[in-house]
């Protein structure tokens, strides 16, 4: 028996093995699973109920699918895994990870091969039966093109090769909108978010656009309605630092440099879904690694912002404004309380029917705007809302 | 189940082997086919039957063959059997759709393919147990009694889904008596380590760019630099998909006591497809040559055009066996064209040339492999086109800068370059060990954050 073991001491390989793929299998088996990653920005996959359908069930609901994606999700040292695989990808030279691009200076930049042209056309066709809908109603469309668009200084060479060419895409998309409702009012950002494109407008990290990059785009909006911004100096800012975006999550490159979120304290008060709450934005959610959802307090069916700060108060007058947005809009919607009293905010995605807002509350709105990025714009299957 | 998971390595691994080890000597066998069941139903559990028909078919029929050895015609009648039924059940699951299809196509009907799919490695354990009745009809090898045993042979996880295509004379010895020393243990390790390296990190890595290419940009779409890239992607991650887990399939089958047959020897390094043929797939080469093109003839016959019907017969099942759809069978062809060339005239030039004939076989097989990648015609005709009429374009400028060191990579790995560098070095044992944990863990991280895992062969 000794000497079993002499000669099995003499082959490091065998028992070396054995006791790492026995030690992780019995260090797996022992911890609690996780529900959420914070490194990944997503929820993990729980253990599958094992049932008769389940087990006979195909795709991604089959048992055995979901079971593997449950031990992978759950996998002990998980993290360490992914960054381990990430700085392997860097000893390859690699210039992106998990579809993300590596940029310059510490930017990372989604790959977008494709438009999904049919739910675009759909997209499109809602939007037109709505503007039908609502002839008399003033509305302006805006399209926010993706980072990779504006900043093209900043991605790898022959990224914009690979890419889908967002500014023409826009381009065509507003052209198609101007033929289709003379009356519909339509804002172009491109021109001059790339005229600032030296400044940080979207976060290096993340999808979405600065509050700077969106306070641009207000400046365009409350000036195509015949008003001016709020002087951007005389904001009260404050900062939140150490924010790991999306683009982050799934790169999880070795290295990265945080972004840091501005956000301003705008004088209104707030109410989210009907309810009135203390602060315009969540600032606990600023504590947690999706820091961005803390502006606005994060995607809301209906966020109503009462201002306290508006710069063409009239009295006996409530001047309203309607924005209709994505999670870009979180940034933006704040500042319109400079120019309007009230500023209505929907997100379709949260919100049953668009008309319990537009018509049942029975208010009138000087302007409805209608602000999408364009990846959002393109795969959201919510825009049909608008008409009910 | 694929042995490239999380799942195998830190579950279905260790429990096997466990299990496999401290059972005692005369079950293990029995150990074999439960496990193998288990490792087989993982994912498909409604094809478990199939599993045991094919089990009971052929260990019945050569029990037939062996008891009425004297009366030929019985054992022609058990042997047809045998063939029908296989070749039945491969070509029921495999080849409906495309029977059905055709005939619609040239009949102008419109008749409904059942939806039928795959089951896992059918390709495969078809032509094992078909070559085991062969065999015993022969006269090769004695018909097995022991249904456990025969069972195991069947269904041996390692080479059940994938191969090497094993032959029941290759192992009928070690089936029924076999000991494991620690050398062969230390040996099964490291073999199954490379062979999930090369499936892990190269195959999935290079082919992620084929998949890019293929699927995501789309023919279309891409400069003609681009286009060649993606297909010399795509003839790496083929091979070291398909050779590492062949290899991983031979380290398990080496911990266990087994020895199966190489399955790939450098292909690439070929100077001839001739040779290319020996060293890629070795195992279904040689399963075709002795059930299909001997019986058939072979070289050994009078005319030269029986010759070329014999050979048009292989490379036609050769290429059909890779695939129900026509590319399949013009991928078959093509080869079929270079290897009549070289044996009328070309084969000893080639032999005599130093760099050319790896220009030759390295251009026309990256051609192959474009033919064998796109199964639909239509969008094979339009990555032909983009390899042969050039389009301009700067996509591949962010490819070739993000896949240049793992291109370098993989083409010195699919040299026997760098494996010789290793075998001079790994009796050291503190470099092979730094070596494997290196593989082993990178393999590892590569699995947990899998965006990209696909298994080629699966589909055979």
């Amino acid at each position: 028996m000794i000497e079993k073991w002499k000669a099995l001491l003499k082959r490091p390989l065998i028992w070396l093995f054995a006791l790492f793929i026995l030690g992780f299998t019995l260090w797996d088996l022992l911890l609690p699973p996780r529900e959420f990653s914070d490194m990944e920005n997503r929820m993990l996959q729980q253990k599958p109920a094992l049932t008769l359908k389940s087990l006979m069930a195909g795709g991604e609901q089959a048992y055995s699918r979901k079971y593997e994606k449950y031990i992978n999700d759950q996998f002990v040292l998980r993290d360490g895994w992914i960054s381990l695989k990430s700085r392997a990808e860097s000893l390859l030279a690699k210039i992106e990870n998990n579809n993300v691009a590596y940029g310059r200076d510490g930017y990372l930049f989604e790959k977008v091969f494709s438009v999904d042209e049919e739910n675009l056309a759909s997209n499109i066709q809602y939007m037109e039966e709505f503007l039908d809908k609502y002839p008399d109603l003033p509305v302006t469309f805006s399209i926010i093109p993706n980072a990779y668009a504006i900043l093209t200084d900043k991605t790898p060479p022959g990224f914009s090769a690979v890419s889908v060419d967002q500014n023409q895409r826009i381009e065509e998309l507003y052209d198609h909108m101007r033929a289709a409702d003379p009356d519909l009012k339509l804002l172009p950002l491109s021109q001059i978010l790339s005229a600032h494109r030296e400044e940080a407008l979207y976060y290096r990290t993340d999808h979405h656009w600065t509050t700077y990059g969106a306070y641009l785009a207000y400046g365009e909006y409350v000036r195509s309605l015949g008003m001016e911004p709020v002087d951007y100096q005389s904001l009260e800012r404050h900062e939140v630092k150490d924010f790991y975006g999306t683009f982050d999550a799934k790169a999880k490159r070795a290295g990265t440099q945080p972004d840091t979120i501005v956000w301003y304290d705008i004088p209104c008060r707030v109410e989210v879904n009907q309810e009135p709450v203390e602060s315009l934005n969540d600032l606990s959610r600023f504590e947690v690694r999706d820091k961005y959802s803390g502006l606005m307090h994060g995607n809301k069916a209906l966020t109503v912002l009462h201002s306290q700060c508006n710069q063409y108060r009239r009295e006996g007058n409530i001047s309203r404004v309607l924005v209709v947005k994505d999670s870009y809009g979180n940034s933006f919607a704040p500042y319109l309380c400079y120019n309007f009293d009230e500023v209505y905010v929907v997100d379709l995605r949260y919100l049953g029917k668009f008309s319990a807002v537009l018509t049942d509350m029975d208010l009138s709105f000087d302007d409805v705007l209608i602000l999408y990025n364009f990846m959002n714009f393109v795969t959201d299957t919510n825009i049909p809302k608008l008409r009910y | 189940m694929v042995f490239s998971s999380i799942l195998f390595l830190f579950r279905f691994f260790p429990a096997a082997m466990l299990i496999y080890f401290i059972s005692p000597k005369k079950w293990k066998n029995g150990v074999i086919f439960l496990l193998s069941l288990f490792f087989y139903s993982w994912g498909e559990p409604k094809y478990f039957p199939i599993m045991i028909a094919s089990v009971l078919v052929d260990y019945f029929v050569s029990l037939g063959i062996d008891r009425y050895w004297r009366n030929k015609t019985i054992c022609r009648w058990l042997l047809a059997c045998s063939m029908v039924f296989n070749l039945g059940m491969l070509g029921f699951f495999k080849y409906t759709g495309f029977f059905v299809e055709n005939i619609n196509a040239l009949l102008g009907l419109s008749l409904r393919a059942p939806r039928v799919t795959l089951p896992i490695g059918i390709s495969f354990y078809t032509f094992q147990t078909m070559s085991y009745s062969i065999d015993v009809y022969r006269g090769k090898v004695k018909a097995e009694r022991n249904i456990i045993d025969f069972a195991a042979f069947v269904t041996l996880f390692p080479q059940l889904i994938a191969g090497p295509i094993v032959r029941y004379s290759d192992i009928s010895r070690e089936l029924k008596d076999r000991s494991v020393d620690l050398d062969q243990i230390s040996e099964g390790i490291s073999t199954f380590i490379m062979g999930l390296g090369k499936k892990v990190l190269i195959a999935n890595n290079i082919g992620a760019l084929w998949t890019e290419v293929s699927e995501t940009l789309g023919f279309s779409r891409i400069s003609t630099p681009l286009a060649w890239m993606g297909v010399a992607a795509f003839t790496l991650q083929i091979y070291f998909d398909f050779s590492g887990y062949s290899q991983m399939a031979i380290g398990l089958g080496k911990m266990m006591g087994f020895t199966f047959p190489q399955n790939f020897d450098f292909p690439y390094v070929s100077k001839s497809f001739t040779e290319f043929w020996r060293r890629w797939h070795m195992t279904l080469g040689s399963w075709f040559r002795e059930y299909l093109y001997f019986p058939l003839g072979g070289s050994r016959v009078d005319s030269p055009m029986r010759l070329y019907f014999n050979l048009f017969v292989v490379w036609f099942c050769t290429g059909f066996w890779h695939g129900a759809s026509w590319n399949f069978i013009l991928w078959g062809l093509f080869f079929l064209v270079f290897l009549i060339l070289e044996k009328s005239f070309l084969l000893p030039h080639l032999n005599r040339g130093k760099v050319w004939p790896h220009v030759y076989v390295l251009f026309f097989l990256l051609v192959s492999w474009a033919i064998f990648a796109v199964t639909d015609l239509s969008q094979l005709g339009a990555l032909l086109q983009r390899m042969f009429s050039p389009a301009a374009g700067m996509d591949w400028m962010y490819y070739l800068r993000n896949y240049a060191v793992t291109f370098v990579v993989a083409i010195l790995f699919s040299t026997p370059l760098p494996w010789r560098l290793y075998s001079r070095v790994k009796d050291n044992a503190a470099v092979s060990l730094a070596c494997m944990g290196a593989v082993l863990a990178a393999s590892v991280a590569y699995l947990v954050d899998a965006s990209y895992n696909p298994f080629l062969y699966f589909r055979f």
